[in-house]
């Protein structure tokens, strides 16, 4: 061997190392590759919004063991990674090219709130990774990113419910003046203009719109200016700062509280066990009333769901505390929806899988329904084609890969389970939409 | 005008915990000359301490003196353990402000996996409802404000007219000079860490109180409290920081009364930055307690 043929063997050999020392592949033609994929969860996990994060991260730790006892996808093994955005656009660009730099493996990235799906998501779509966002924000009711789904409404939507249950909701009279408590973050503020909207439109007053600062130490200025204004309902969405603003609205109110309606993302394990902590059980089964999608909690992609959840309590403690979290049920879909793709084409290539997200949610004419993972790979290796449905229930994805579904109107148990208070008919529903434009 | 008075009342409040959490750590720095940023993970793990009793059915009023004593006793151990030794191998005072960062975010680190990232709340520490003239205030938080009147007190008579005061002024002033009149710096030192950890502790337990509602996310937002009061004062000086918190206090009330509220900190602030320009050393440099004699 000649020292030139030495020396190229030489480097092939460091080269091939390199590579493998690098971790994970990025497939770029056909077959589903080797090594471990990648799922990351980027969201706030420390700030004023930290309860988010870890939603989404129960997501992923249930849906890998889904795909994981199931061969995996081709063999590869799904692993959950968070970075962590702290809610702020700023510290979310950094997070997500660090991501994306340092993980070849990516197969998809789930989370991207409002907080930082603005910054993130034109970044992560660049990159060509799948991602399944958890922000209600209009810019994406007709967005152009490729990679970006959204499995919930828009925070329009969100905003109409809670108008909905002021007005049409169980056991009150309609609600005629309403304050608007929303945190001053760009998430939070997304429902103010179409809430105020709708509501007026169909008659109520807001008495006051108040944006608060998330994570002040406390309110008590701001709870006796709203008070003045003696409205009969407040709207709210302050993550983080609930239990404070709450606590003084009663305390400031000589011991009474005044009913409040709280966004979906109100629906959730932190966000109950703050509130409850703040104002005692008592008072929030009796003035809480929220909105949420209409979950069943039950059937087949539930029971695995729920299965993995609480086995997955052994690498994340809190994990079971989320199986009525609507994000975590539809983040969890995401991400099996993915792997089904992948399988589909087989194909660990970005590009080629992406599309094929859509006809796997959506189906296609024939398609066989599957619930799990197990079963969507049965039918893929059998030749048909599929349709998921999960655990967060059925999908249509639109032009611009939203899904849309229906609200209900909903409370708590002393429990922190969700319990349905009622429906808006389809009547209301076109009001609400009509009045909020 | 009903507003303004309720937000005066409150704005009361507010200073009584930033008072309590600033003095301490201004005298930290005044004295020992560390500006620690580790001091409002400090504040909240004593927060959490008291939370932890207080769940256990333990009085709020207990758990704050357990508060106050954890706070002692972990920044005395902070000091000896990571800040000192940095010091004895002459690690510039930008190197230990680095250093206090890194243990700042190490206790945030650590303690997120014991605490959990959600919000907690202590039992039953509202108290009856007062109003008088407009002010609506809790008896729990005229408690608030009766203990930091007390202890603001308290570190005036220590400064002014005790033997362990004078000789913490000598250290502050030049320690070279204070240890070669016979003044043992070192333990006016030690002694500094666990008044002022005791001061930051309590602090913590007084600031959980006022929110309702805590996480460990809140830490940082203490500091920053504390840090602008502080410097507002003049750094290192107990009685600027006094004035920086009545001041930070006041303002962030009553602008919250009269102007949108999710800018209640940027006003507060604001005047904190138009101060700095007009006088950078702070309202009190020269004049403190901690100032050089004659």
């Amino acid at each position: 061997m000649s020292r030139f043929q030495a020396s190229r063997l030489v480097s092939a050999v460091g080269a091939l190392l390199l590579v493998a020392a690098c971790g994970g592949t990025t497939n770029t033609g056909g077959g589903l590759g080797s090594g471990d994929l990648l799922v990351g969860v980027i969201a706030p996990f420390t700030g004023a919004d930290a309860g988010l994060g870890p939603a989404y991260y129960a997501a992923c730790l249930a849906a890998a063991p889904s795909i994981n006892s199931n061969g995996g996808i081709g063999g590869r093994q799904v692993k959950c990674q968070q970075f962590d955005t702290r809610g702020e656009p700023a510290d979310a660009v950094p997070a997500a090219n660090q991501m994306i730099a340092a993980n070849s493996n990516l197969m998809a990235v789930v989370g991207c709130t409002s907080d930082e799906a603005a910054t993130v998501a034109p970044i992560i779509d660049r990159a060509h990774i799948p991602m399944f966002c958890m922000t209600g924000q209009s810019e994406f009711n007709k967005t152009t990113l490729k990679y970006f789904h959204r499995l919930v409404p828009a925070d329009v939507y969100d905003a109409f419910a809670m108008v909905g249950s002021a007005l049409y909701g169980p056991g009150h009279a309609p609600y005629k003046n309403a304050a608007l408590v929303f945190g001053d973050d760009i998430g939070s503020q997304a429902f103010v203009d179409p809430a105020t909207k709708s509501f007026t439109g169909l008659g109520g007053k807001i008495v006051i719109n108040q944006p608060i600062k998330l994570g002040a130490s406390s309110y008590r200025t701001e709870v006796a200016a709203m008070l003045k204004t003696n409205p009969d309902v407040i709207f709210t969405e302050a993550l983080g700062s609930a239990g404070t603003y709450l606590k003084e609205v009663k305390t400031q109110n000589n011991g009474k509280m005044i009913p409040f309606i709280g966004s979906s993302a109100t629906i959730d394990p932190t966000w109950f066990q703050q509130v409850r902590d703040a104002i005692g059980i008592d008072d929030l089964l009796k003035y809480y009333a929220g909105v949420d999608l209409g979950y069943t909690f039950s059937g087949p992609a539930y029971s695995e769901f729920l299965t993995n959840l609480n086995a997955a309590a052994s690498t994340f403690a809190d994990a079971p505390k989320y199986k009525q979290r609507g994000s975590t049920l539809h983040l969890y879909d995401g991400i099996i929806m993915t792997a089904l793709a992948m399988v589909a084409t087989n194909s660990a290539d970005r590009t080629v899988y992406n599309p094929k997200i859509i006809d796997i949610a959506n189906g296609t004419s024939g398609a066989t329904v599957v619930n799990n993972y197990k079963d969507g790979v049965a039918a893929l290796r059998a030749g048909k084609s599929i349709r998921f449905v999960g655990a967060g229930g059925q999908n249509n994805f639109d032009q611009f890969n939203n899904s849309q579904s229906g609200y209900i109107l909903v409370g708590y148990d002393k429990d922190g389970n969700e319990v349905t208070a009622g429906q808006l008919t389809p009547d209301q529903t076109s009001k609400l939409i009509a009045a909020g434009g | 005008m009903d507003l303004y008075v309720a937000a005066f009342g409150f704005g009361l409040v507010s200073m009584s915990v930033i008072a309590i959490a600033a003095v301490g750590f201004t005298m930290q720095f005044g004295i020992t000359n560390m500006i620690n940023l580790a001091y409002g993970e400090v504040m909240i793990s004593s927060a959490y301490v008291a939370y932890y009793l207080n769940k256990a059915g333990i009085s709020i009023w207990i758990g704050m003196i357990a508060g106050a004593l954890f706070g002692a006793v972990f920044s005395f151990l902070l000091n000896r353990i990571v800040y000192a030794p940095f010091l004895r191998k002459g690690t510039s005072h930008i190197g230990m402000v680095i250093v206090s960062l890194a243990v700042s975010l190490m206790i945030a680190n650590l303690l997120l996996p014991i605490v959990g990232y959600y919000n907690v709340s202590y039992q039953d520490t509202t108290g009856g409802l007062i109003r008088a003239g407009g002010i609506v205030l809790t008896t729990n938080q005229i408690a608030i404000i009766g203990i930091a009147v007390v202890l603001m007190l308290l570190i005036h008579g220590l400064l002014r007219y005790t033997r362990l005061g004078k000789a913490m002024r000598a250290t502050a002033a030049n320690p070279t000079l204070a240890r070669n009149c016979g003044i043992p710096t070192q333990r006016v030192v030690d002694a500094v860490w666990l008044i002022t950890g005791a001061l930051c502790g309590l602090a913590g337990v007084v600031a959980a109180m006022n929110s309702d509602s805590f996480a460990i996310a809140n830490g940082a937002g203490f500091l920053i409290t504390a840090l602008a009061a502080a410097v507002l004062g003049g750094a290192g000086q107990p009685y600027g920081a006094m004035i920086g918190a009545v001041i930070i206090g006041m303002v962030t009330e009553l602008s919250a009364a009269a102007w949108a509220p999710e800018y209640k900190e940027v006003v507060a602030f604001g005047i904190l930055v138009a101060v700095m320009v007009l006088r950078p050393q702070g309202l009190l440099a020269k004049r403190g307690a901690l100032a050089a004699a004659g």
